[in-house]
Order: structure tokens, then C-alpha cells, then sequence
């Protein structure tokens, strides 16, 4: 598949020229390698791109990226151009590299290279224009399947996260005999706030829990969706015989709660999280005192 | 009723009735459950009432309702109603058919609403002299 | 007394005297449910005169018996029987080439057995052999005729009295084959009887193998339509009648689909009835059920169904009981609210896995739709019927009523989580 791309289209015209021109170019590039390498690196630097890397990260990724550039420019294998570039962002995602830099650090190179071809051939005007021909195309190429590439690992990655993040994020948390709290943090949906009232109910069970803290204070936006569920968590911990309280209920989210109907009345609303726990002890029978020796330690 | 196991059984502690579902009823089992334990709820002259559901996997409009006329006309003779053991699906299903609300107490299982109930004794007493 | 143990003990494949006699004098019992019409010709065998109304006599009555088959000797009481042993078979037979050796197989039987019957017990003894012969006969004849093809698919006889349902079933091939286009029929005869097969029979006609066999296997269908129709007597009463039929019995689902089969049936008593041995054809499906819902223990009945179709599916999770809720408020409805109805669970591949229940009645319907899906959050009172609670329970949810016709209520759940 790839030869034939290359067979055809634009990289004909790669090819033509190429016959003579890209082997004198690409052994020009390998020629000049560490200058041209460390002309790149200094013009990153300057343009405070990858500043997330460490100096030696930097010339091992420099090193890398230059060959395979190379490589590409002589080959005009898609299939290697992507890998190289998956292979690439694999690398430098974690590293917390943004699309911008990744682009900008491959246009930089095109431009170094360009540069130095433009010094090697500006004697012969003619044979000049027919190797930038030659390059500009391809190394455009490079660049764009280089920032398609990098984008879309980093959705890959982004989706993998959010489910992991998914995964963790509806904690039912013990935090003394019966007493069970619930934190809601970040984002709510529909899917996540039905996750999150199958997992406390269970967890009621479990746990033998009387007593429920929700904790919204972590929780941005309450719509009305939300707000449902959240009433419908309260009704069914209820049906298991567990008292819900709920925390954190913003002004914004008490007057969601009053337009969509709920008797807040009903609900056992409280301001803060401590406030929360304290009214949970009461429920469930303790005093809370303090002794001297918490107040020496 | 008829013969084979016992699709519900009633039993009685004292003042209190424990009243538990073997198995699905279909709805008119339901309204004979209901007949019978009202009827003893007079009999006796219970004061508490234990409903076990944890055997049934399914609770749905009627169930809901039927449960919440039994804990009403319970009341009106004079008892508390407790419904224990209401599976997590089950009560997540119920919130979603919009059967939320009860109208009678609700606790996890026979023990706690054992404990309810004595605790209610416990504060009518303190109230009454 | 003496008699009577006697014969069971050498005739012990048979029925006992008693029950036989009883059975064949007594009442046509038609082991099937009969409408009236076949019941006439069924029992009009047993008129007076006839040789079964001979038997009652003859051991109600012992002593008119004796009186019957006293003279001769015992060879000659055995001949005497002949005239009435062809009367039998011929009545049950008719032109039958076999007619004559049941005739002739009966005789050798009871003299066989002769010396251990008590006089005046032969006759009985002859009839009861004469009729079991047909029976057997007629099991057997069905037996390789279903075997061949299933042209049709009567019930084991396991009683003489289906040797009288047999005839009719035999004129009811007759008639269905009938009511074939003459193409048909002689594609089908050439196919079935002759032998012949579909490639001799395509190069024929100029077609193909598979079109012979396809255009065989709707005639197949269409022969057992007409033979059910035929065997009731009846004409269908509505032009749906046919096709739906027709759409059961080729096992052809897209078309039942298109037809609005389960509907139909619902409403068309006759069908209903008829579809009966229809319904097992074509492969038996794992991933559907089908629940007829008429009264309480059908609700139980329909939400369990559904739970274990969904678990042999794979599936898991609070969306079981949300299923097996929203089957029971719907299943429900159904008893509440109209006389007969059924529900559908049928498992989903596409686009993804998921349930689909279809709940269909032929109650008055509802009046308005919009109005009993409307409810508060959480009141679900609406008008009672437990349709918002069940549409909040599934993922979808639709509602086709026409007054006086009936509901179909359609819902899915999809599983898309691993649950």
C-alpha cells in the first residue's frame, strides 16, 4: 500500500527529482548531521519549546527526531512517518508536551534543514528551486502527519484517562462504623451519577451504613439532570435505611434544587463537610469530646 | 392458603409482628399477604410491624403500593411499620419508577428494624408518664 | 369379570375391553379439542345399527350377545364376522388397496385367539382388533409422512379414535392439495411422491436447484395453511388471515415482522387457534420469549422470563431489575386494563446488545397516550397506568394505542456497560 502511494500523486514528483536530488540531499543531511542537529536544538531552545524536558532529554530527542526525519525524507514512507510520529508523541505526552510545541519544533527542523540547503545550492539558482521541489513537499508532509498523529494519540490518551479517572473517582469511603461519606468531585453526568448511586447503595450493604455524608462541595456544576439523581440517590439510600446528608450545596445548586421541586425540608442539607460529619455523629449516637491529650499533640 | 412452601409467613414476638416474603408474589398473593397481616395486626393488637422483602427481587408499582397500605392501615390501627431489607437494585429501581417514598420506615434488615422499633418504645415510654 | 381379564391378557398392546368398548360405543372422544363441525362427522360412526352400537349390546347386555353369535360352529362364527369387519374398515378406510388385508389380518387374529375368547365375546373381540389394525395403520402412514417432509404434523394417535381423525386429516390433504395452483401441485408431487428431485425437476422447468427448492418450500407452507384451514372447515375470516398464516408457517420473521403477526393473533381468534402447530416452526430461537399475559401470575411470569433472558445473555447489574420492573408495569397493564395480551423479550445484537420487550393487548386502548405518560417526578401516579415509570426505567420507550384495537407498548434496554 505504501509503496504505491509513493508511486504516485505528489511523491511522483519527489520521486522524479528524487532520483538524482533526494539521495544527494538526504546524504547531505546525514553529512551534516550534529551541526544541523544542534542548530535545531539551539533554535527550540530560543523559542522556549520543550522547556518540560531536560537538557539530556532534549539532545536524545533531537537525535531521534532528526534521523527519523531523515529516514522519512529518504524513504517517503507514510507508514514509517506515522509510526516515527505515534512513536514520537507516545514519548513526549506524558512529558506534558502540547500540540503547539510539537508542531512548532517540526517546523523549526524543516526550516533549519531548509536553511542549510538553501546555503549548500544557492550557486545554482536553477538546481536550488528544483531541490526545494523536492523537499518542500515532503517535508510539509512530515509536519502535517506529524501534528495529525500527536493529536490523536493525545485523544487516546485523553479518553484512557478519563475512564481510569472514571474508575477511582466515585470513592464510598467508611470513615467510622455505619458511617459511610461520599465525595463528589469533579464533572457529574447522568452515567456517572447513576455509577456513583449503585455504588453507595452497595456499599450501604456492605458496610451496614446508617448514615450517609454526600459531599458536593468538589461538584462545579449541578444541573437539573443532576439534581435528579441526586435526589433519587437520597430516596433510595433512604429505602435501604440509610439517612442521607448532604454537604457543600452551593446557593446556585439549592435554588437547581428548589425550581426543579425537591423539598429541600426533606432533604437534610448542611453547610460544610465538618458540620456534615458532626450532625452524622449525632445521628448515629456519639458525642464527640475533645480530651487534653489531643489538644497537646 | 394453599399447600406446598409457604409463600410468606407471619410471626409473633411479643407485640410485634415479623412478616416475611418467601418468594415473588404475583398480585392477587399480594392483596391476601395484605389481608392476612392487617387482620392480624388487630388480632394481636400489635404495636410494631417487620415486613421482610429481602427475598424479592423486584418491587415494582403495585408491590410499592400494597406495602404502603399495609403501613397506613397499620397506623390507623395503632402500629409501626417497618419495610427491611430492600435490595440495592431493587431500591434503585424503585426511586426510578418513582415509588421513592414509602411511607413507612425503612431499615437494612430484620435486626435494625428490631432495633427501630424498640427504640420507638422506648421514646413513647419516656413520652407517656 | 372372567372375560374381561382374560382379554387384557392376550391382547395386552390393546386397550382393555372395557375402555375400548367403552370409548368406541359410548362417546367419540375426539383426544384433540374439536369445533362442532368436526365433531359431527367425527362421531357419526357410532349411529344405531352400526357395528359400534352392536358392542354396547353386546356387553351391556350379555345375554342379547349370545343370542347374536350362538348358531354355528366356531369357524363359521368367525366367517359370520367378515361383512361387518369390511363395513369397519371400509367406513374408516374407504377405497383404501389396503382394505381387504385389514379385513383378512383381523380374521386370522381372532381365530388365533379363539379358543381363549368366551362365546359370545367374538365379535367385540374382532371390532376392537379391526379398529386397532387402522389405527396402527394410519400411525404408521403418519408416521413416514412426517418423517418425509412434514406436510403436516397431526399429534401421535395413541387412542382408536384417531384412526377417525386420521380419515379426516386425510381429506383435509386432500383438500388442501386442492386449493394449490396446479403448478404447485405438480412440483410437488413430482418432489414428494415421484420423488423426483430439484435439479431434474428445474432443468424442467428451465429455473435453477435452489429456486424448485425455495418455490417447494413455499408451497410446503402454503399446503399446510390450506390443510389447517380445510380441517376446520372454515375460510378465514379477514384477508389478513392468509398472509399471517402463510408467514408462520415459511418461519419467515421479516415478513411476520412486516405483517404484525403477534397482533394479529391477538385479535384473530381463528388464528390464534390455528397458529398453534404453526408457531414451532423454523429454528427455535434462543434469544426470544414469548409470554402470554391473561391474568396475575402472568406478570411474574413475563418479568422472570425477561431477567433470565437477560442473564443467559450475559448481562448483569441494576439493569436487570430495571428491566424486570418495567416488564412487570407493563405486563400488568395488560391484566388491568385489557382481556388478553402477550409480551415479547427478544434480545438485541444491533447496534448494540439489548433487550427489547413489546407488550401487546387488545384492550379498548388508551385514549390519550400523552396524558398517561405524564407524571410528576415523583408522584408516578399519572393515570395509574405505570407507563412513565417504565419509560423512565428503560432507555427507550414508544406507545401505539388505537381505541378499541389495543396498546403495543415497545421498549429497549440497552447494556452497553459491562454492568
Amino acid at each position: 500500500m505504501n509503496e504505491q502511494k509513493t508511486e504516485d500523486g505528489q511523491d511522483t514528483v519527489v520521486a522524479l527529482d528524487g532520483h538524482q536530488l533526494l539521495p544527494q540531499l538526504v546524504a547531505h543531511l546525514r553529512e551534516h548531521r550534529d551541526p544541523l542537529r544542534d542548530e535545531w536544538a539551539s533554535r527550540i531552545r530560543e523559542a522556549h519549546l520543550l522547556e518540560a524536558m531536560t537538557p539530556q532529554e532534549m539532545a536524545a530527542e533531537t537525535t531521534s527526531v532528526y534521523d527519523n526525519y531523515v529516514e522519512v525524507l529518504e524513504t517517503g514512507s507514510v507508514e514509517a512517518l506515522q509510526h516515527y510520529a505515534r512513536d514520537l508523541s507516545e514519548r513526549i505526552i506524558p512529558r506534558g508536551v502540547e500540540t503547539h510545541e510539537v508542531v512548532g519544533i517540526v517546523l523549526l527542523l524543516r526550516d533549519v534543514l531548509a536553511r542549510s540547503l538553501f546555503e549548500k545550492y544557492q550557486r545554482d539558482f536553477p538546481l536550488l528551486n528544483r531541490v526545494l521541489d523536492a523537499y518542500e513537499p515532503a517535508a510539509n508532509r512530515i509536519a502535517n502527519t506529524v501534528a495529525v498523529s500527536f493529536v490523536e494519540e493525545r485523544e487516546r490518551v485523553i479518553t484512557q484517562q478519563q475512564d481510569a479517572i472514571r474508575e477511582l473517582s466515585t470513592p464510598v469511603l467508611p470513615v467510622r462504623e455505619r458511617l459511610l461519606i461520599l465525595p463528589i468531585i469533579g464533572v457529574l453526568d447522568s452515567e456517572r451519577a447513576r455509577q456513583l448511586t449503585e455504588q453507595l447503595l452497595r456499599g450501604i450493604r456492605t458496610h451496614r451504613a446508617k448514615v450517609v455524608v454526600i459531599d458536593i462541595t468538589g461538584a462545579p456544576d449541578v444541573d437539573e439532570t443532576v439534581a435528579n439523581h441526586l435526589v433519587q440517590t437520597v430516596d433510595a439510600s433512604r429505602l435501604m435505611g440509610a439517612s442521607v446528608i448532604i454537604t457543600g450545596l452551593s446557593p446556585t445548586i439549592a435554588q437547581t434544587l428548589v425550581t426543579i421541586g425537591v423539598d429541600l425540608s426533606k432533604m437534610n442539607t448542611i453547610g460544610d463537610l465538618q458540620g456534615g460529619l458532626e450532625e452524622a455523629e449525632r445521628l448515629l449516637g456519639y458525642r464527640v469530646t475533645r480530651t487534653e491529650a489531643d489538644d497537646a499533640s | 392458603m394453599s399447600a406446598g412452601p409457604a409463600l410468606v409467613s407471619i410471626l409473633r414476638q411479643g407485640d410485634t409482628l415479623v412478616a416475611s416474603i418467601h418468594t415473588a408474589l404475583d398480585d392477587s398473593e399480594m392483596i391476601r399477604f395484605q389481608n392476612d397481616l392487617v387482620h392480624q395486626i388487630g388480632e394481636h393488637r400489635a404495636r410494631g410491624v417487620i415486613i421482610d422483602v429481602a427475598a424479592l427481587d423486584v418491587l415494582d408499582s403495585f408491590g410499592s403500593r400494597t406495602l404502603r397500605t399495609i403501613a397506613e392501615m397499620a397506623r390507623l390501627r395503632g402500629a409501626t411499620t417497618v419495610i427491611v431489607g430492600i435490595q440495592p437494585d431493587v431500591a434503585y429501581a424503585m426511586v426510578q419508577l418513582g415509588m421513592g417514598r414509602m411511607g413507612a420506615h425503612t431499615a437494612l434488615d430484620l435486626e435494625e428494624g428490631l432495633a427501630y422499633l424498640s427504640s420507638m418504645r422506648n421514646r413513647r415510654r419516656r413520652a407517656a408518664p | 369379570m372372567g372375560t374381561r381379564s382374560a382379554a387384557r391378557r392376550r391382547d395386552s398392546r390393546n386397550l382393555s375391553w372395557r375402555r375400548a368398548v367403552h370409548f368406541g360405543a359410548g362417546r367419540h372422544v375426539c383426544r384433540r379439542p374439536a369445533p362442532s363441525s368436526r365433531a359431527t362427522t367425527g362421531c357419526s360412526f357410532g349411529g344405531p345399527g352400526r357395528p359400534a352400537a352392536r358392542m354396547v349390546t353386546a356387553v351391556t347386555s350379555g345375554a342379547a350377545a349370545e343370542k347374536s353369535s350362538e348358531p354355528g360352529g366356531p369357524d363359521e362364527d368367525v366367517a359370520a364376522l367378515i361383512p361387518m369387519l369390511r363395513r369397519i374398515v371400509g367406513a374408516r378406510v374407504g377405497q383404501h388397496p389396503a382394505a381387504e388385508d385389514l379385513v383378512q389380518e383381523t380374521l386370522a387374529r381372532v381365530l388365533a385367539a379363539k379358543d381363549r375368547i368366551e362365546p359370545g365375546m367374538i365379535e367385540p373381540y374382532a371390532i376392537t382388533t379391526v379398529r386397532n389394525l387402522v389405527a396402527t395403520m394410519w400411525r404408521s402412514d403418519d408416521r413416514e409422512q412426517r418423517n418425509r417432509h412434514r406436510l403436516h404434523d397431526p399429534n401421535e394417535p395413541h387412542d382408536i379414535e384417531d384412526s377417525v381423525v386420521a380419515t379426516e386429516e386425510q381429506s383435509a390433504i386432500t383438500e388442501a392439495l386442492g386449493r394449490l395452483t396446479e403448478r404447485e401441485r405438480e412440483v410437488l408431487l413430482a418432489h414428494e411422491v415421484s420423488g423426483r428431485d430439484t435439479r431434474s425437476l428445474a432443468d424442467e422447468a428451465g429455473s435453477t436447484a435452489g429456486a424448485v427448492a425455495a418455490q417447494l418450500k413455499r408451497t410446503r407452507a402454503r399446503l399446510r395453511v390450506e390443510y389447517l384451514l380445510a380441517l376446520e372447515k372454515v375460510e378465514p375470516p379477514t384477508d389478513r388471515c392468509r398472509p399471517v398464516l402463510l408467514a408462520l408457517s415459511s418461519a419467515d420473521r421479516r415478513r411476520q415482522r412486516e405483517l404484525d403477526a403477534p397482533r394479529h393473533l391477538l385479535e384473530c381468534d381463528l388464528c390464534a387457534r390455528l397458529s398453534a402447530p404453526l408457531l414451532g416452526r423454523g429454528p427455535t430461537r434462543e434469544d426470544e420469549v414469548h409470554v402470554p399475559i391473561t391474568s396475575d401470575p402472568d406478570i411474574v411470569a413475563a418479568r422472570q422470563a425477561a431477567r433470565e433472558l437477560a442473564v443467559r445473555a450475559g448481562f448483569s447489574g441494576t439493569d436487570l431489575t430495571l428491566l424486570a420492573t418495567a416488564v412487570s408495569e407493563v405486563a400488568r397493564n395488560i391484566v388491568k386494563f385489557a382481556t388478553s395480551g402477550d409480551v415479547t423479550i427478544e434480545l438485541l445484537t444491533q447496534p448494540q446488545p439489548g433487550i427489547r420487550v413489546v407488550a401487546r393487548d387488545t384492550g379498548p386502548g388508551i385514549p390519550d397516550v400523552d396524558r398517561a405518560l405524564e407524571d410528576g417526578f415523583s408522584t408516578a401516579e399519572g393515570l395509574g397506568l405505570g407507563l412513565p415509570g417504565a419509560r423512565r426505567l428503560m432507555d427507550e420507550f414508544s406507545i401505539v394505542s388505537e381505541r378499541g384495537r389495543g396498546t403495543t407498548v415497545s421498549m429497549t434496554k440497552w447494556f452497553d456497560k459491562k454492568g
